[in-house]
């Protein structure tokens, strides 16, 4: 039986971890919510996220947490030109046009990425992601803390855009009835564009602190994308902060399934808890409000 | 809502899919051989210099004029084909070779699962294979094999390494010992019974013996309790990316064993190079170093480091040594027939870059151990004391 210490540190690291993942996992969430697409690139941007952190520390010797919003632009910006160019001309065949798109391009850029900077594993190397904070018997990783409290802050900055915005205001119309939203003249290719930006960009920031508190390779996505599909499930298409509360969550049951049965059984905890909301609460098991 | 969920179903199943590539069909006066390797995936780190170690003989036979195969010399060509350290793969893509590619012998992929995934696809269809990065008992465990080879390392050897090297450095340690191991089949046959076995033997305790899956990214919990049980020796088989990830999550966790010794994922240049100076105290079983007293091992390094601008891995030598003992045996048959072929390795007797080699009965050929130790984002032997070309760093920073 693991002491106080151990299972209280697990529960903690739990709750911080899903918080980062609730980020990752908001990315999917809005552009699905927006767009019916369920974006197989989502977990490649994260990857792209992390080579852009490691490039730019290498390149600048500055702290790639520091430059956030400088990546999460970057990121933004290469994302306009694939909606532009690939998605935009399918909107009008169906969600599986796209969704098939979306997967070539995860397969390509997924080979792009072995290409130039090889299939090796790496790691954004910063002292401070491998320090840990401990209060009394309870340790935790202090970049958890620190990716914990940038997600918050993102994923609230978010909600404030899309609850008292104008924007915010096109892309819940856009989403509840896009015919009736352009009727009423809101441009809902453009809400789609920028709602497609934005949550390549909720990738890419997951990607830097992913790429600074663990390690990866180009073929690291699949993983971080099936997690958030579990959490868009869990939180409710669109719910903002239920995404939140379902990365949280998830955390949780990984960190009490890694607990108990062992760290190699968490994900399928993640999963089980996946098709059980999808079976008996598919509207998601945290849905109360909608984008 | 419905339109959601056919997304969201369409989904998963699309993210479960996989990446096929093909290559072009050889000439018919050359000689073709091909391989299976992880350039992609986990194991990625071993297949790149796996590449270079075959591509590298093969250039040097070519250079010198190719192999008469009848009196009439001919070029080879190596044909190499992406895994993504996927073991069905490998097997497909070994049929791919073999039926469509139509090459004449095979060179082997790296660890247990690939290697011998390809090697069972190569003896059904009687065609030799040469292959290392697969332990010797491993490789035997399969089967009794007509036309596969394996040059590597004893995996007792491997395990009983640390024990042996801790033992004649004579330091002091509370002899509490955790062992994580993945699921893999050498991971699983060191973690569940050799070191178990040597723990004992060597007067140690077993405090935590944990299994997780190859491609496992998360320890905390597994870290939790080697730290609350105290456990001064750590020894995990891994493979590189959750090698990467132990090592950060220790740290971040705060625990600091004396001695953690990681093999397989810690072989690569790209652990140090992802991890920096937290690399640096991690010891690792070698079985090859370009200080070794054979004929073109400091060369070889020096023309891999020249060619590629990295640092050498041992996954060179083996590789290398492989495809010369194939390519050896297909000179000395003088024809590209299978059996003709596999007859001239079965008599292979020579010294090579890896040092002798003369296969058993059971097909395999033993390199001897070392203790490696990463120093300032290098690797230094520690023991055997005969070989060593540094000092062991204990305890690990």
């Amino acid at each position: 039986m693991p002491d106080f210490g151990t299972v209280a540190s697990a529960i903690l690291s739990g709750l911080l971890l899903g918080g980062m993942m609730g980020l990752i996992a908001l990315g999917l969430s809005i552009v699905l919510g927006v767009m019916r697409l369920v974006n197989l690139a989502h977990g490649v941007f994260l990857v792209m996220g992390a080579y852009a952190g490691l490039y730019f520390l290498k390149l600048t010797g500055f702290d790639p947490l520091l430059a956030l919003p400088l990546l999460a632009l970057g990121i933004a910006a290469l994302a306009l030109p694939l909606y532009r160019y690939l998605l935009a001309p399918l909107a009008q065949r169906g969600p599986e046009a796209q969704l098939m798109t979306m997967f070539a391009v995860a397969i390509i850029l997924q080979n792009l990425f072995v290409f130039v900077f090889s299939a090796d594993t790496r790691s954004i190397e910063r002292s401070y992601a491998t320090l840990p904070l401990s209060l009394g018997a309870i340790t935790v990783p202090l970049i958890y803390v620190i990716g914990f409290a940038i997600a918050v802050a993102l994923i609230l900055a978010i909600h404030g855009l899309i609850a008292h915005t104008g924007f915010g205001r096109d892309l819940r119309a856009s989403a509840a009835d896009p015919a009736a939203a352009a009727t009423l003249g809101v441009n809902v290719q453009r809400v789609q564009m920028l709602t497609f930006a934005l949550g390549t960009a909720c990738a890419g920031v997951g990607g830097v602190l992913i790429g600074v508190a663990f390690q990866f390779s180009p073929s690291s996505g699949g993983a971080y994308l099936l997690n958030s599909l579990a959490i868009v499930v869990l939180g409710g298409l669109g719910n903002v902060p239920g995404t939140l509360a379902g990365g949280m969550i998830l955390g949780l049951l990984q960190s009490l399934g890694g607990l108990t049965l062992g760290d190699g059984y968490r994900d399928i905890v993640g999963m089980a808890l996946f098709l059980l909301v999808l079976v008996f609460r598919p509207e998601g098991f945290l849905a109360a409000r909608r984008a | 809502m419905r339109k959601l969920h056919k997304s969201l179903q369409a989904g998963v199943l699309f993210a479960a899919g996989a990446l096929g590539l093909t290559q072009g069909a050889a000439k018919a006066d050359e000689i073709v051989i091909g391989a299976s390797l992880p350039l992609s995936g986990p194991l990625a780190g071993f297949g790149s210099f796996q590449q270079w170690g075959y591509k590298h003989a093969v250039d040097e036979v070519n250079k010198a004029g190719g192999i008469a195969i009848g009196g009439k010399k001919e070029m080879v060509k190596l044909i190499i084909r992406d895994d993504q350290t996927n073991p069905n793969l490998t097997a497909s893509n070994t049929q791919t070779l073999l039926s469509r590619d139509h090459v004449v012998a095979m060179l082997g992929s790296c660890t247990p699962a690939l290697v011998n995934a390809g090697a069972l696809v190569a003896e059904r269809a009687k065609k030799p294979i040469v292959t290392g990065c697969d332990p010797l008992q491993v490789f035997t465990s399969v089967r009794k094999w007509k036309y596969a080879w394996d040059i590597f390392f004893s995996v007792p050897d491997l395990t009983v390494a640390p024990f042996k090297m801790l033992a004649a450095a004579g330091v002091t340690t509370n002899k509490k010992l955790a062992i994580w191991h993945d699921n893999g089949p050498d991971g699983q046959a060191n973690g569940k019974k050799l070191w178990p076995a040597f723990a004992k033997k060597f007067g140690y305790t077993v405090v935590q013996n944990a299994e997780f899956p190859i491609n496992n990214a998360q320890f905390t919990s597994i870290i939790s309790e080697a730290k609350a049980k105290g456990a001064d020796v750590v020894l995990v088989d891994a493979v590189t990316p959750p090698a990467v990830a132990i090592r950060k999550q220790m740290a971040s966790e705060g625990y600091k064993p004396k001695v953690l010794d990681i093999e397989k994922g810690a072989e690569p240049v790209q652990f140090a190079q992802a991890l920096g100076k937290l690399a640096d105290g991690v010891l690792v079983g070698g079985y090859w170093d370009p200080t070794f007293p054979y004929p073109g091992a400091a060369k070889l390094a020096k023309d891999f480091e020249a060619e590629t601008k990295l640092t050498s891995s041992q996954h060179i030598a083996d590789s290398y040594a492989a495809a010369q003992i194939l390519l050896d045996a297909i000179a000395a048959a003088g024809s590209t027939d299978a059996d003709k072929i596999n007859a001239a390795i079965a008599k292979t007797n020579k010294t090579y870059v890896v040092g002798p080699i003369k296969f058993a009965a059971d097909h395999t050929a033993t390199l001897p151990i070392v203790s490696e130790q990463w120093q300032g984002g290098k690797t230094v032997i520690v023991w055997p004391k005969k070989a060593a070309t540094g000092k062991l760093l204990f305890p690990m920073p």
